[in-house]
């Protein structure tokens, strides 16, 4: 029996149509390594290492809430399609990521795999408490969580990433490598300027609004241990409130560091009364105009806390 | 002095690269003296001992050198004076990876192992030669583990740490107590409010403490489960095993396999539990069409992610919907009775007593901030009023949430949740004929609610709902008044783990052929608190 001439065109257009399909999900997945960042922070890196040889999504942004983030679904289509995940790994994300990857079900994500890093993997996390109890507030059983902020852990981490994507992408191995002893040379250089220029400011009592700085304080020989939160992720009480400002003025404080997400007024009510100054700090590269990488933002953040304690 | 130190950076690529020339050297060797393939000779083995001693004893003059050259600075008080944490030793192997600009003297650190406790990962695997130079291998072995957790919480080298959902553990236990201090203005509350786990009486609830437990199986399956304690209004203990289920979590192709005892993935608030809801009670439409305590049941269900650009997925389940939760399908009803009927209560004959229950979901964002959730589900099986009555469920869902860019805590934010369902409820004449006619009921409902996260920590709510029961003469069953709702609440959630309610209702039940028209008043104060490791909810 021939095939009819209808028969051949359909049998034509479907090998064309799954042609199509083929090409349209299969071949652009090996062009270039999908990079899925939980936090802008780890984004950031990961643009300085991939270059252009990585497309980098970030899931959370930059000016909200790292621990509340929305799982939502969309999220779960960049995690499906990711080479890489980058992660705190310190339980930040606790809240939104889990969720997230039983629902992407890539298991080029999972744990263990080259195509997971998790960024406090090698570092050692700070705050680690001793009993873990609810009555403490938002207390992370690993430790504090917001270590990206000390620049000698971010090229740590940034090495950690470009060992990942060398493993995963062997061919531009050479330019990772390369990126990252820029990274490094970047940051060792940085890191005199930066140094330096706290340098006058060491062993000063700072406030922040959430206990994110203690790896920023701990680098720059900075001591930040009073917070408006009466107990982290526990809203300013009016009494909390009257204790700070008490605290401020009997050790003359000169900065209190609020993020982009805090409510700036409780900040500004406290600086009225004392006469300190609030400087907005964030954890994140793009939470700030003018900080679209981690040095630009570390370098915003040093020369902003500079001139305030001035 | 600063020739000394020229001196002594230039000498080290020299020993760098005299120490990568040896690998070659001796793995050209016939023999390599890691591969047991062919036994080395005895002087190719005390060769390269001897070279690497002297390699060994290059690196500790070079450490030594460096080590007085910052002890002649800190006496200059050029590195003292920082008061920073000090440049740690360089470890030979790191000395050796350094580039020589590197290791220059510096006013501030930039190593620090105190918070760096080693390398983040194992090398590169790009370069894992047999036979390469033996001292490659102890950076290997000092270097990080790989840290595997169970649970997926995280790996960190801050262990050991074993609490509850520190990632430590094989399982997550949380509690969760759910409890309501009611006043209605009828004296049925119990008919009022329709959902199992809402108040029922004048007083003290407590209808909904649950037990939560979830964690990986094994590489391949994760379990979950959910245990209700309820104590009804003669503070009776009853418990439920509401959820009991194993999913698959490494399927290929997007694909998801589920077993068990579960929630039908039927429109919004079908698939979730009572504590996650925005207000005190369950939707009429909800408690009336898919049953008092939801659809769930034993059963299987595969789900689909699509490869598509946005999010779309393909859900389809099958269950026995036998009994009270399989509510409008396989359900004996009270004493026997449903919608009137003596029901058949019967085993199943086939494939067309399993309820079906299909869905498709698609999700995008609008925006950075804004995010739509739209759905339609089925439910398809057979009822027990007659031989071969059966009953099929639609429903449609829309779900859209605006949220902050500079939200703290997940506030402020603005979500609207809408779900209309309608049911094809075929009634027959009852296992033995007796009822005096068989009618197809065509009953719909929806509900539209809008919460509005104000300020960290506070959520205001406001929800209408409407119940389109078909009139009929024949059926006197309470449950089949028409009605409508009016509902707002005010939430204060002091963390995520507690929460107090206050809500007001207000009901209109339509009169029918049977029953009389009224308004009914209701407020209830409503609160929850949860201990544990209580698994993140899905958007």
């Amino acid at each position: 029996m021939e095939r009819t001439n209808f028969e051949k065109i359909v049998m034509k257009k479907f090998t064309f149509i799954f042609a199509t399909l083929f090409a349209a999900f299969i071949l652009p997945a090996h062009a270039k390594l999908n990079v899925v960042a939980t936090l802008p922070d780890f984004g950031s890196l990961a643009r300085e290492i991939g270059g252009d040889k990585v497309n980098v999504t970030v899931l959370a942004k930059a000016t909200e809430d790292p621990h509340f983030v929305d799982a939502r679904p969309s999220f779960v289509v960049s995690l499906r399609n990711a080479d890489v995940l980058i992660d705190g790994g310190a339980e930040l994300e606790l809240g939104w990521l889990p969720p997230l990857l039983q629902n992407a079900r890539n298991p080029r994500a999972e744990i263990g795999k080259p195509g997971r890093v998790q960024a406090s993997q090698g570092i050692r996390l700070m705050n680690v408490p001793a009993n873990v109890t609810r009555a403490a507030g938002d207390v992370h059983a690993l430790g504090n969580p917001h270590f990206m902020s000390d620049p000698i852990i971010a090229k740590a981490v940034a090495q950690h990433i470009a060992q990942a994507f060398a493993a995963l992408d062997p061919a531009n191995a050479g330019s990772y490598e390369a990126n990252y002893k820029k990274f490094e040379a970047t940051i060792n250089a940085k890191l005199q300027e930066w140094g330096a220029a706290l340098l006058p400011f060491k062993g000063q009592n700072v406030v922040a609004y959430h206990d994110s700085w203690p790896y920023f304080a701990h680098r720059f020989g900075l001591n930040i241990a009073i917070f408006l939160e009466p107990k982290p992720g526990i809203p300013p009480s009016p009494s909390h409130l009257t204790e700070v400002i008490a605290q401020i003025k009997a050790q003359h404080v000169k900065a209190i560091i609020v993020e982009p997400f805090h409510d700036r007024r409780i900040a500004e009510k406290v600086a009225s009364a004392t006469g300190a100054k609030v400087v907005e700090f964030s954890q994140f590269p793009g939470g700030l105009p003018g900080t679209d990488s981690y040095v630009k933002l570390i370098d915003i953040l040093v020369s902003r806390l500079a001139a305030a304690l001035k | 002095m600063k020739k000394f130190i020229l001196v002594t950076l230039a000498i080290f690529p020299v020993a760098a690269a005299f120490a990568q020339e040896a690998t070659p050297v001796s793995t050209s060797s016939p023999s390599p003296a890691v591969s047991n393939a062919m036994p080395a000779t005895a002087a190719d083995v005390e060769a390269l001992r001897q070279q690497v001693q002297s390699l060994t004893e290059t690196v500790k003059t070079l450490q030594q050198q460096v080590k007085d050259q910052q002890a002649v600075l800190e006496k200059a008080n050029i590195t003292s004076e920082s008061g920073l944490p000090q440049n740690p030793e360089p470890s030979p192997i790191a000395a050796a990876e350094n580039s020589p600009a590197a290791s220059a003297p510096q006013r501030f650190p930039t190593e620090d192992t105190s918070v760096v406790s080693s390398t983040t990962a194992p090398a590169v695997s790009g370069s894992p030669a047999p036979g390469s130079f033996p001292t490659a291998d102890t950076s290997v072995v000092t270097s990080t583990p790989e840290t595997i957790s169970s649970t997926g919480a995280g790996a960190s080298l801050t262990q050991p740490i074993t609490i509850a959902g520190g990632g430590k553990n094989y399982m997550n236990i949380s509690f969760d107590g759910l409890f309501a201090l009611a006043y209605s203005s009828a004296r049925d509350l119990d008919h009022i409010e329709v959902g199992d786990h809402d108040p029922q009486q004048r007083g003290f609830n407590a209808r909904n403490i649950e037990l939560a437990l979830d964690g990986a199986v094994d590489p391949y399956f994760e379990g979950f489960a959910n245990i209700v304690f309820k104590l009804d209004n003669d503070n009776a203990t009853e418990v439920e095993v509401e959820e009991a289920f194993m999913q698959t979590t490494s399927l290929p192709f997007n694909l998801q396999l589920k077993g068990g005892q579960f929630f039908a993935a039927f429109g919004r608030i079908n698939p979730t539990h009572p504590h996650t809801w925005d207000f005190a009670d369950d939707p009429l439409v909800h408690g009336r069409l898919l049953g008092p305590d939801g659809l769930r049941g034993v059963g299987a269900q595969i789900s689909w992610t699509l490869p598509t650009p946005w999010y779309s997925q393909l859900i389809f389940a099958a269950q026995n919907g036998r009994g009270s939760t399989g509510f409008s399908f396989r359900n004996p009803g009270d004493n026997g009775i449903f919608f009137g009927r003596r029901t058949t209560d019967r085993e199943a004959r086939g494939l067309q007593d399993f309820v079906w229950i299909p869905r498709w979901e698609n999700s995008v964002d609008l925006s950075p901030t804004q995010v739509v959730l739209a759905g339609v589900s089925g439910a398809f099986g057979s009822n027990e009023t007659g031989a071969n009555a059966r009953t099929q469920i639609y429903g449609a869902d829309l779900f859209y949430k605006w949220k902050s860019a500079h939200a703290e805590g997940g506030f402020p934010f603005v979500k609207w949740q809408t779900e209309a369902m309608y049911r094809r409820f075929e009634a027959g004449r009852g296992i033995d004929e007796s009822f005096p006619v068989a009618e197809t009921f065509h009953d719909w409902g929806m509900y539209s609610q809008v919460l509005w996260g104000f300020k960290k920590g506070w959520v205001a709510g406001i929800r209408g709902d409407y119940l389109h029961m078909q009139d009929s003469h024949f059926t006197d069953d309470l449950d089949r008044q028409s009605r409508s709702r009016m509902s707002a609440n005010l939430t204060w959630y002091p963390t995520e783990f507690s929460k107090i309610r206050l809500q007001y209702n207000h009901d209109f039940l339509e009169e029918n052929f049977f029953l009389a028209g009224r308004d009914v008043d209701s407020v209830f104060l409503q609160f929850e608190f949860i201990l544990g490791a209580h698994g993140a909810h899905k958007f």
